[in-house]
């Protein structure tokens, strides 16, 4: 059973390139080709604009919701070759921060674990990484990976926070150590995860297996296990599904989740991460699950415009 | 028939599925959908849409996926150039957990869960069993219970849209109750031969209700047996097994026709001879069949005879009593379902049937019935995965054709208890049981209410439970302190820090946000969040500065250890101690916690100033407060402070502040003339 439950009109001028929900599902920011962001109050099947957000000079390509603990604080990046992070103070919606350090388009924005601080990653089609770190008083400090992706970087993704060693709560006051990683894609066709070591972040894997372009990383949340896993799609159709076994990061191994027949534009995970949502390839929206034997099917096989109810395929074969 | 595979309603109106592309982000219950072309290129129309499809199927398919499946444009195309409508269709699936008719349904099979989950598990075979059909007939009772709210609700309404889905919920949870009593029967009974066919005869009678208002009719008639559908009620019952309602009524047709009286006799008697199993260990199965037998071949032996042969309705009832399949197939209508047809043959054929027999007959019976006519439905596939005892089957039918994750995670569960299901470990560590439960509580989670219920079962899933509870308890909205209380109760209870922390900080940012400084403080020191509670000191001694008084006293007097927290913390907590003291008149004390307050570096710099000015009435009271000692350590705090002033130039053009400096200046050496006169004095004599 499927049904509407509510019906928000963003008048938008131009095409949306992304809409985002809060951390409760209440607020829904939107941005555009028409160079605004805007929010949404989406409570009870209500839409009411909370605010339309001008700032950046071209099309805004990605926004994103810090963790709720911060404020209420959205990062928004754009073709105009800026990061603007917008902050509701009083009431009211303002931009809060503005970084210009990109020489091109900034591609992709993602918060960090809230664990971490209030850290934001861009990457951009200059192919540089920046980290926007807030430090207090209003006051960010910015750590620039230069040439992460040579010819640009075109998505950025955290891992989860987790505690290395022992997960005993640490005494009020201390902060406990962690490892911050990420992950990025770029137009290299590399997939590559950054390691923070001593203040300084260094490229700690390359993870070769695209043949084209990369268009989206994104980490899986963690339920615990020690593995990580990460997915990546690309320009060369093809969805990989990359993990790592052991804690210290070292042996990822990548498994092909399926082969497209066009571009894969956009890999996520849902909150459980028991689901991955792939989009892009051939007009269809896919949600692929590991099954039994560690083989991915796919769930569900979006086929637009047909109306009817498309083939449920069980256990698509690998092709390695 | 309630269980059909459904075509996805289409869900967004006008959007053209030519060219476009999607973009999908999750939200925490919902997920987006947006319509769009990512090669970035330039303006096209674009709908955003947001959904939210449903946890996946293990087995592959997923009825909420259909959501994707609705969503993206099985819809009619608007075609380019249309004007921009960009709409954001926000869509859930799922849709159950919020009909209020189904909130019994959810609560009271908590309740029966978490009495299953700490039921005695050391209880041994026969007790324990009758335990756990006790809790499937619970279960059972809850869904007629549900059935019967929902059955009102759809008489009681004009809303005919409403009336069509309260009706659909009806025979949806029909068709549930219908499968789980057979599971009950098959599986958690697991009913030997003998009373498998009693049990399943009652559930035959249970659930065939079509006839009963034909049956009523005719009872209630005057003269049952002049009533056209007289013999067709007899035939009811004798193919239910009904043979005192049967004989009774063939009593009244007798005594209407007497001439008829006996061919009645007789076919009463073979009736009420009918060997049938009992419940009871009064006689074993080879017995029964033996009798059975004899009774068999009498049966047979009238037929042949034609005794009733001049009764057509008496003879098919005859064969009907030799399970002759032809003349109970010829009883379709009456018998409406295949699984009726199954158990009526059985009871006339091989009432000793056993367990793992049932398959073949279900097959074939499933065969018989629907002839080529027609082709068997989710439900009857379920039914027949029963028959044939695949728990498994069984399971991943129900996931697919069910809208929720309801039914097969509490059957599951159950199953599980009655140790069915050990064989079937998944890939990730986690079993079937555990796989459903935590679908179910998921869903669960998207509700603002019902989450609670959510909690408990995930704290039944050993593997995952915890963690996916920390990932869901932290999307909970804490729209109101009440809520975020008792979600932060819950957590304190299994030790969840990180969100106890995490909870406490936003709380402690949303006060902060409001103005409410009081509850900003104490909410960080819940969260022990140390740098948050200085921000918050500072505002408080900001707010002291501008109005010269505190607020939230109450707080800030009661801090007690917490106050150590945070060194600006410590200094609030202390800062108002002084003004107490002050207030109390207890200068001596007063005057060396402001000492102690700049001396001790407790005071940050920046309040050093306002410090020595609240030193000032102290130091002009007549009785004399500050020793010697303690006045020169005033003035050295007074030159540290001008001299080590980094911003010196504006210090000394500030008028303010150079007067503020040259009266403690003033008053500090009066001050020091009083007390050095005072010291050198011998008190009294």
């Amino acid at each position: 059973q499927v049904s509407v439950i509510n019906t928000v009109d963003t008048s938008h001028e131009d095409m949306i390139h992304d809409a985002q929900m809060d951390y409760y599902g209440t607020r829904l920011a939107t941005c555009s080709s028409d160079r605004s962001v805007k929010i949404f109050d989406v409570r009870n099947g209500g839409q009411i604009l909370i605010a339309d957000l001008r700032g950046h000079e071209g099309p805004v390509w990605q926004v994103a919701w810090a963790h709720p603990m911060y404020g209420n604080i959205l990062a928004s990046c754009s073709y105009d070759r800026k990061v603007i992070i917008w902050k509701e103070e009083n009431g009211t919606w303002e931009k809060t921060y503005e970084y210009t350090g990109h020489d091109s388009s900034v591609n992709s924005v993602c918060w960090a674990p809230h664990d971490y601080g209030l850290i934001l990653a861009c990457g951009s089609s200059d192919g540089a990484i920046s980290l926007l770190s807030y430090t207090g008083d209003g006051q960010w400090e910015v750590k620039k990976i230069s040439n992460a992706h040579t010819i640009g970087c075109n998505a950025v993704t955290w891992a989860p926070a987790v505690v290395p060693g022992s997960l005993i709560e640490q005494p009020s006051g201390q902060k406990p150590n962690y490892i911050k990683r990420f992950a990025s894609g770029g137009c290299d066709n590399l997939v590559k995860i950054w390691k923070e070591e001593e203040g300084q972040w260094k490229e700690e894997q390359k993870l070769e297996a695209h043949s084209d372009w990369v268009r989206d990383v994104a980490w899986a949340p963690s339920i615990g296990l020690p593995t990580s896993t990460i997915a990546s799609c690309s320009q060369d159709g093809r969805v990989f599904i990359w993990t790592c076994d052991d804690a210290s990061g070292n042996s990822w191994s990548p498994k092909l989740l399926h082969k497209f027949n066009d571009v894969v534009w956009h890999v996520s995970w849902s909150i459980t991460a028991n689901i991955l949502a792939v989009s892009g390839g051939d007009n269809k929206v896919t949600l692929w699950k590991e099954s039994v034997d560690g083989l991915w099917a796919c769930i569900s096989d979006v086929n637009k415009g047909q109306g009817g109810v498309s083939a449920v395929t069980e256990g698509q074969q690998n092709e390695q | 028939a309630p269980l059909t595979d459904s075509v996805p309603p289409q869900v967004v109106p006008g959007a053209d599925p030519s060219a476009r592309q999607l973009c999908f982000a999750w939200g925490p219950a919902e997920v987006l959908v947006c319509e769009t072309l990512f090669g970035r290129a330039g303006g096209s129309r674009f709908r955003c849409l947001t959904r939210c499809p449903c946890p996946s199927r293990f087995w592959g398919e997923d009825r909420a996926g259909a959501a994707a499946r609705a969503l993206t444009g099985s819809v009619a195309g608007t075609g380019d150039g249309a004007p921009s409508s960009s709409h954001v269709f926000v869509v859930r699936r799922d849709q159950d957990i919020y009909i209020q008719t189904l909130r019994k349904l959810f609560n009271e099979s908590h309740g029966i869960f978490m009495g299953l989950q700490r039921s005695e598990e050391d209880l041994a075979g026969k007790s324990r069993k009758a335990q756990l059909v006790q809790v499937s007939k619970n279960y059972r009772s809850v869904i007629r219970a549900c059935m019967e709210d929902m059955h009102q609700a759809a008489v009681s309404t004009r809303d005919p849209t409403l009336q069509s889905q309260y009706s659909t919920q009806v025979s949806i949870l029909s068709a549930m109750e219908l499968i789980w009593n057979l599971c009950e029967i098959l599986f958690v009974e697991a009913a030997t031969a003998g009373p498998l066919l009693l049990r399943l005869l009652d559930w035959v009678r249970l659930h065939v209700c079509d006839v009963d208002s034909m049956v009523r009719e005719v009872l209630n008639s005057e003269s049952p047996s002049k009533h056209k559908l007289f013999w067709n009620v007899v035939d009811v019952f004798v193919l239910q097994g009904r043979m005192d309602e049967a004989r009774h009524l063939l009593s009244k047709e007798a005594s209407a026709n007497p001439t008829s009286m006996n061919m009645y006799r007789i076919l009463d008697d073979l009736m009420k001879k009918m060997p049938v199993p009992s419940l009871g260990n009064t006689q074993t199965l080879t017995e029964l069949e033996l009798k059975w037998q004899h009774w068999h071949e009498e049966c047979q032996r009238y037929l042949q005879d034609g005794t009733f042969a001049s009764n057509p309705h008496m003879e098919s009832i005859c064969k009907i009593l030799l399970g002759d399949e032809d003349a109970i197939l010829e009883k379709k209508e009456l018998m409406t379902t295949w699984y009726h047809f199954l158990v009526t043959r059985l009871l006339y054929s091989h009432p000793t049937v056993k367990p793992m027999e049932l398959r073949f007959y279900a097959q074939s019976s499933m065969d018989l019935f629907l002839g080529g006519e027609s082709s068997p439905e989710p439900l009857d596939m379920i039914l027949m995965a029963a028959f044939e005892f695949e728990m498994h089957q069984v399971i991943k039918e129900c996931s697919i054709v069910l809208s929720n994750w309801w039914f097969v995670a509490h059957l599951t569960d159950l199953l599980d208890h009655c140790k069915l299901l050990q064989s079937h470990n998944l890939y990730f560590g986690s079993n079937m049981r555990e796989f459903l439960l935590l679908e179910y509580a998921s869903g669960l989670f998207s509700h603002h209410s019902l989450w609670q219920l959510g909690v408990d079962y995930f704290d039944h899933c050993p593997e995952y439970g915890r963690v996916y509870l920390e990932l869901h308890i932290e999307r909970i909205p804490l729209s109101t302190e009440q809520k975020a209380l008792k979600v932060l109760r819950i957590c304190e209870q299994r030790q969840m820090h990180e969100q106890v922390r995490s909870i406490c900080k936003i709380m402690a940012m949303k006060a902060l946000r409001n103005n409410r400084l009081g509850s900003a403080l104490s909410w960080s020191i819940r969260a022990k969040d140390a740098a948050f509670a200085t921000l918050i000191s500072d505002r408080f001694l900001k707010d002291y500065c501008e109005r010269g008084s505190f607020s939230d006293l109450d707080l800030i007097d009661n801090l007690g250890p917490s106050m150590l927290l945070s060194d600006r913390l410590t200094f609030l907590g202390k800062y108002r101690e002084f003004h107490r003291l002050y207030g109390e008149k207890r200068f001596p004390e007063a005057a060396r916690l402001l000492l102690t307050l700049m001396t001790a570096h407790i005071a940050p710099c920046s309040f050093w100033m306002t410090l020595l000015t609240d030193a000032l009435p102290l130091l002009e009271q007549k009785e004399v407060i500050f020793s010697a000692e303690q006045t020169y350590e005033l003035m050295r705090c007074l030159e540290d402070l001008t001299a080590g002033n980094p911003d010196k130039q504006k210090f000394q053009d500030d008028d303010v502040e150079t007067t503020k400096v040259e009266m403690l200046r003033l008053a500090l050496a009066r001050n020091l003339a009083r007390v050095i006169v005072k010291e050198g004095t011998v008190e009294g004599y």
